[in-house]
């Protein structure tokens, strides 16, 4: 009646009205979320910020003296070991008889100056970015005829550093095929060459953010991001925060969790029938016995993530006057996280996949920068401050994302769980081996998923 | 009706012999079925035994008692100078007072306080003011001080074995060791203070498996050794745990049991509803009003607050020997890791302090004492694998899941201390308490930080079990 009762002018305005009103709840309840983290700013250091911004990039040489050497090894040699239990092996922690040998090795065998020779065969720079001196190194590709080169920011994680990267920079800076990478490795603020923050709440938003920076005063306006451990969040964050200039993500740790009931069931189900919950024989095969695995094995191998991420000054203190306390508190993880296997073992398998070399060098960053307790910091300020609350925990990452899930990771995470965080997984891979230090420990394989996974991103791009 | 019918006939069918038969294996079968529904629990756990060292125990034991003298060298002042000079310090956060864990300005007056004013040669000579005494059992050399009281006429002399924690000492109790030696009224105390082996100049095991199952049994031995037949035993954190064991072990020995952090069972449903129902109607549940303040909000004060202190125990209930090697060999790391403990666990509100408010309850030169005890014995990854041995499998059992404690039980709950314990969740423990009082001031470290309060506390409870016993009083020349 009431509709009758309107003349044909006031009908046409009623009709336009409701499809538009129409039109705008649909888009309203069907548009791509996007989820966007507001990029923000920060300024990390104690007192204000200038007003005008320093830009530059200068040249950074590692360096070392002979004082520093001399130090090194009078707090070896004055070093108190406790004779580990009898049949203990790496159960209790770093095996004492081993600690001694790697002692000894780097009291007399260990050549610093060689190794520093190492670290500076690619070029090292320093710019300063939100009041931090941001260390990197940047490594140009040898480009072939007819090759396209790509940039690639690789960021590392803890206990490592950009040092982890020198055995994979090779293969994707002098690979063969349709592309090459051009490569930057920073140095996450507080971890080796780049300056610690020196005010609270420095996190992996504010790591990325920064980070987006220097690619940005590089020059590059879209790139690829790498990472594991810290550099996967670090990496996904950018991701988050200014997806147009993130032409890929490629991640060694998936640390996605899918929505606790939807988890629940799948592992419930999953270990019996695992096709109905989207399980693969090969995630079956990997995160089961569940407790086991994931329960069990992460509350005994997290007490490290426990106290760094409440009393990181603490935790910090004793070993950075220890060298050799530093060496067992790091290369535990190196050995452990590589394969879980390793704990039985008398010398925790370090040398099988890593020299003593490599191992060393990476500790001699944090040891000559005493950076270990800002490294720790950053679990506090990460995880100790609500994580679950932050946006960028549930929020989704769009780009085209690759996946390589190794079997010795400390986490499995199935594809299916990958996918409710990773909108756009464009490669998900079964790594056949290795665990968390993945560029590290499989250089040839990681630079291969890489490399598999940016030709079908390339391959889909609008020419 | 059928049945009933059928059996009657059965039963009819039977012959007198045949009856009685049945009669008496009925009654017989009831009265086992009986018993088994309500026999009394088993008051004791096993006592078992161990041998500590690598190796084959060797046939006979050596049982003598030795004077042990707590020495210092020049070496070792010099080295401990050489390694607090050395030491490399990083900038704690703006603002981060104790938030971050030991805070770096604070740290290096500390230091600095050690390096330049701390006399070790002078504590060497306080340490040494009580007789200290070293026997060897269960292959490991156990260290004791053994101080005997100042008796009066007519007093009774009640031997009692005070048992400390980590990352504490037996030097924890000198402050409180007069105030029960030294005591008027009616009795006083002839007390023992053992070193946890792997604590301190005890004897690390060099085998795997030491816990406090295994300690306890130890200063059984010990006590007996002295020739105590019946004692008392006090103590705090690991102390706790360990003179507990004492009790479900030997309780025949066991005068009375006090405790000044009481770990009573927290699990169950029992305890999840008390916790929902206790905040609104704590009567109903058995709470007291001052248990109400202590406990709530319950998420704050206990969930958060233990996730927030519990890294250490994580660490070291993992990795001790991974998270002990460094300290091992900074001085200085070793008493921010140490010292952060005496701060926070004796008020949390500490941890807003800018100096962690640690020389309000003590004073620098008995904290480092207590550090220059793990310090000089290189003992801080034993006292930390201590942890790891305690948890896992055998924990439960340690947990005394099994049975309750039986001995007169006295409880003191500090309002600071980790966890508060009201009595009604205690009383699923311990089955006779006597004496739960709720001490007006002091958190984790008792005895250290309010010895009269402690002190107080332990007399009147022993007053109380005293003047209800009926065992003779063991006297001790």
């Amino acid at each position: 009646k009431a509709l009758s009762e309107l003349d044909p002018y006031k009908l046409k305005v009623l009709a336009v009205s409701s499809v538009g009103i129409g039109g705008l709840l649909c888009y309203l309840a069907w548009r791509k979320k996007t989820d966007k983290i507001p990029f923000g700013d920060g300024w990390w250091r104690v007192g204000q910020k200038p007003l005008t911004e320093d830009r530059t990039i200068h040249l950074f040489v590692v360096e070392t003296s002979e004082e520093v050497l001399q130090d090194l090894h009078e707090r070896i040699d004055k070093t108190r070991y406790t004779d580990s239990l009898e049949d203990g092996r790496f159960h209790y922690g770093f095996n004492s008889a081993y600690l001694k040998k790697v002692a000894n090795y780097w009291r007399h065998e260990f050549d610093w100056e060689k190794q520093v020779k190492v670290l500076n065969k690619y070029p090292h720079f320093k710019t300063n970015i939100e009041g931090l001196d941001i260390h990197f190194i940047h490594v140009k590709p040898v480009q072939r005829a007819g090759q396209k080169v790509l940039p690639l920011m690789m960021v590392h994680g803890w206990p490592g550093s950009f040092y982890e990267f020198y055995r994979i920079l090779p293969l994707l800076t002098e690979a063969e095929g349709d592309f090459v990478f051009e490569v930057i490795c920073p140095s996450i603020p507080g971890y080796g060459y780049s300056e610690a923050p020196q005010v609270k709440g420095f996190n992996s938003l504010a790591a990325a953010r920064i980070f987006h920076k220097l690619m940005d005063r590089l020059g590059f306006t879209d790139y690829y991001v790498q990472g594991g451990d810290w550099g996967a969040l670090i990496t996904s964050n950018m991701a988050q925060i200014k997806p147009e200039c993130i032409r890929g993500l490629h991640l060694n740790m998936i640390y996605a969790r899918a929505g606790s009931a939807q988890t629940i069931i799948s592992l419930l189900v999953g270990r019996y029938l695992p096709f109905l919950v989207g399980f693969t024989r090969e995630d079956v095969r990997r995160i089961y016995p569940y407790m086991q695995k994931n329960v069990y094995e992460l509350l005994r191998e997290s007490g490290y993530l426990h106290i760094q991420a409440t009393k990181p000054d603490t935790a910090g203190c004793g070993i950075n006057n220890s060298p050799v306390g530093l060496a067992a508190y790091i290369l535990e993880k190196f050995s452990t996280w590589t394969d879980f296997e390793n704990r039985t073992l008398e010398d925790g398998g370090l040398e099988k996949k890593f020299s003593l070399d490599d191992l060393l060098t990476n500790i001699m960053i944090y040891w000559t920068t005493s950076c270990i307790i800002p490294s720790m910091r950053f679990y506090k300020e990460n995880l100790g401050t609500d994580y679950h609350k932050r946006k960028d925990n549930t929020a989704k990452v769009y780009v085209p994302t690759g996946l390589a899930a190794f079997p010795h990771e400390l986490r499995h995470c199935p594809w299916v769980w990958a996918r409710s965080k990773f909108i756009d997984i464009r490669s998900y891979t079964y790594m056949p081996r290795g665990g968390h230090f993945a560029a590290f420990e499989e250089p040839a394989l990681l630079a291969q998923d890489v490399l598999q996974f940016v030709k079908k991103v390339e391959s889909k791009r609008p020419k």
